[in-house]
């Protein structure tokens, strides 16, 4: 029997000093691969090395104890990067068996990530479990697992709400306009004053459909500059605010002391532009415009603790999500550890079937040929012996099966046993199967 | 039988009813965000169910009157919550906006319950009356108050919508209901059709006046001017925002007041205000 063993670290438990040391290179990766097959007769492993984690997960053959696989990862980890024992004992994880389907299953589903239900851990992992599939071939367990980790990240995304909801003050201002203007597409966004956050939102909005960008200053030159980085429109702020006449979004933040957009001119420019939707974001403190403009009929004021606040929120609702999630990984965890025995369990049950039929086949010919037997005498022997091999077999084989679904631990010792007592051949690495 | 049919369509539209304002009041609240799909399926499915059934109660009727029913309030209010479903399942056909229902379905299934509580009343029709005109100047008049229901629909979702942004009030909720932009303008393309259709009614009716000889008509009837009076409510909204820039907050008000008038000339003149349009 196979065991799956993982040791790994995170930034939940290991500061970025650690895990830089512990990270893998691509062309690291190959190589400590080969590395893990030769000195280590290591054949399956998978290495995921990211910024938040570096994690290795390996298949290691029944003949070890689940200490002793342990050791052999952390070994192979001490040896390959030169890091003390000690260290990696203090900054790394260890699972086993189920811990580590269940482990696995939580990062592909990003409930284990710093923002939970963010989208990129998924292509991570699917690039590690690729490249270790080009290394070495893959294993028929690891693929197993990692196939089943990517469809349970793929049921938990779409079963709950994990991944609903901005997480960040720039996607939030995009999700809000989405909520006021039928479209994005060929709608206006006016910047008045640069800062990064501010070019992050026009960017954002760009790419969901905004197709002109207006860049306002003080100084018309100093707008012509910042106008270049969008292929935008500068235009000279004033304070009657005629710039604003075909803006439909409004980012602000400047570094000015007072209101640069206050109500009254504002309720012109909207009576100008028919009322069309406005929605303005300020993200300046001191804020540049005045809280009352929230009032005006079709314009949204939003400023950054309202924006943050959106934030907040969103993310307390990914937390609650994430329960559920749990509940799903711990499910999905439990029914895969329990194939996966049985998937284990099988090849030796077919060998012994294997084996038990064609004994009583050889025999039943050399029957047949020696004695001078009607068809349907042939016919009952032969279903007779048929009989006596599936009856010999019942009992043994419901038990094996009893003994793996009730995660009997001394199952492997029974495969080891049958394996044993009746020379059974079995590939050990179930690639049959 | 016909009245165990309308009992079962009653029963079918109070529980597409329920379950409509269940989905939308549970919002996408993360410990139900699997039960509202399924909830907001069986409404739609009680709606499509509940319509085939409506359809053949007003048949049978119709084949049990021996003319297009039109002369009780049984007839009527159920031919109302006929139009008004028809009118939603076209919307949700174009827009997939079931959310809708969760507006104009309670509407629906008062009618239907006002139709069921005089369903066994019938009233004789004047032998004159009894021919295509009405069926015509009938269903063009209920089809478009059917389209300014959903006009009024629209109109609540844009409020609800908008009081939620402009309070910063950010609950998942608001995936249900669309953008302010799109239930702006679904409900002005709501209003358009509403009132291309009454004036076809109104039309068809006037017409039908000429053809009428032995049933005394006049003109100064109170239907009739209550029903131009929300004709005029309706375009004086659309001129509005044509030529004004009355869209948005003041286009879902105007859409909530034309509803008012919708009801006052379908149900106020009749009760107050003697008329030859009256329901007996």
């Amino acid at each position: 029997m196979n065991q799956i063993v993982s040791i790994g670290t995170s930034h939940h438990v290991a500061p970025i000093e650690f895990r830089e040391k512990l990270a893998f290179s691509e062309a690291q990766l190959t190589e400590s691969l080969q590395h893990l097959r030769e000195s280590f007769q290591i054949h399956e492993a998978v290495i995921l090395s990211t910024c938040n984690r570096v994690e290795l997960y390996a298949v290691v053959n029944s003949v070890r104890t689940a200490d002793a696989a342990a050791k052999m990862l952390v070994e192979f980890l001490s040896h390959y990067h030169r890091i003390g024992v000690g260290s990696l004992k203090k900054w790394t994880y260890l699972h086993h068996n189920l811990e580590t389907i269940q482990h696995l299953f939580r990062v592909t589903a990003s409930l284990d990530s710093m923002v939970v239900g963010e989208s990129q851990i998924l292509g991570q992992v699917k690039t590690a479990y690729d490249t270790s599939r080009e290394a070495s071939g893959g294993g028929a367990i690891l693929n197993r697992l990692f196939t089943k980790a990517f469809s349970v990240g793929k049921r938990i995304r779409s079963e709950t709400t994990i991944a609903a909801g901005a997480v960040s003050i720039s996607y939030a201002a995009v999700e809000l306009a989405k909520k006021i203007f039928n479209t994005l597409e060929g709608k206006t966004v006016a910047i008045l004053g640069a800062g990064e956050m501010s070019e992050l939102t026009a960017k954002h909005l760009v790419s969901n459909g905004v197709a002109n960008v207006i860049v306002a200053n003080r100084t018309y030159e100093r707008a012509v500059k910042v106008a270049e980085k969008f292929n935008g429109t500068p235009m000279a702020y004033d304070s009657d605010l005629d710039f604003l006449i075909d803006a439909d979004i409004v980012i602000s933040s400047t570094d000015a002391p007072d209101y640069l957009i206050k109500r009254q001119p504002l309720v012109h420019i909207m009576r100008k532009r028919k009322h069309r939707y406005m929605f303005l974001i300020d993200i300046a403190v001191p804020r540049d415009i005045e809280p009352d403009v929230n009032k005006i009929d079709h314009a949204f004021l939003y400023n950054i603790d309202d924006l943050e606040a959106v934030v907040a929120s969103n993310l307390k609702d990914r937390q609650q999500e994430a329960n559920r999630a749990e509940q799903i990984v711990a499910e999905e965890a439990k029914r895969f550890y329990d194939q996966l025995q049985i998937f284990q369990v099988n090849p030796t049950i077919k060998a012994l079937h294997q084996q038990f039929r064609e004994i009583a086949d050889t025999e039943l010919q050399a029957c047949f040929y020696k004695t001078t037997l009607s068809d349907q005498q042939e016919a009952a022997v032969a279903s007779m012996t048929q009989a006596i091999v599936k009856k010999l077999l019942h009992h043994p084989m419901q038990n094996l099966r009893c003994a793996v679904n009730d995660g009997d631990a001394d199952h492997g010792q029974y495969i080891q046993a049958l394996q044993e007592l009746f020379a059974l051949d079995v590939n050990d690495d179930n690639s049959d199967v | 039988m016909i009245n165990f049919l309308f009992l079962v369509t009653l029963l079918i539209y109070l529980a597409a009813g329920i379950f409509q304002t269940l989905s939308l009041a549970i919002g996408n609240r993360s410990e139900a965000s699997l039960i509202r799909p399924a909830i907001e399926r069986l409404a739609f499915w009680c709606t499509i169910i509940g319509f085939a059934f409506l359809t053949l109660f007003i048949a049978l009727w119709w084949l049990q009157q021996g003319h297009f029913p039109m002369t009780h309030w049984t007839d009527s209010t159920a031919f109302f919550a006929w139009a008004i479903t028809l009118i939603y399942l076209i919307i949700v056909r174009l827009t997939h906006l079931r959310t809708l229902g969760s507006f104009v379905m309670p509407v629906a299934f008062i009618a239907i319950l006002i139709s069921y509580s005089f369903a066994t009343h019938t009233a004789a029709l004047p032998e004159p009356l009894q021919n295509y005109w009405l069926l015509a100047h009938t269903t063009l008049i209920f089809l478009a108050y059917a389209a300014f229901i959903a006009a009024f629909g629209f109109g609540l979702m844009y409020l609800i919508a908008e009081r939620k942004i402009r309070k910063k009030t950010d609950t998942l909720l608001d995936n249900l209901l669309p953008s302010l932009g799109v239930s702006d303008e679904l409900g002005y393309r709501c209003t358009i059709l509403g009132v291309i259709l009454l004036t076809m009614g109104v039309i068809v009716g006037s017409l039908w006046t000429q053809y009428i000889r032995d049933v005394p008509w006049r003109w100064l009837d109170a239907k009739v001017i209550s029903t131009f009076m929300t004709w005029f409510i309706y375009v004086v909204q659309i001129g509005l925002r044509q030529f004004c820039g009355w869209h948005g907050r003041r286009a879902a008000y105007a859409a909530i007041i034309g509803f008012v008038a919708v009801l006052c000339t379908y149900v106020g003149v009749d009760l107050f205000l003697d008329s030859m349009h009256t329901y007996r």
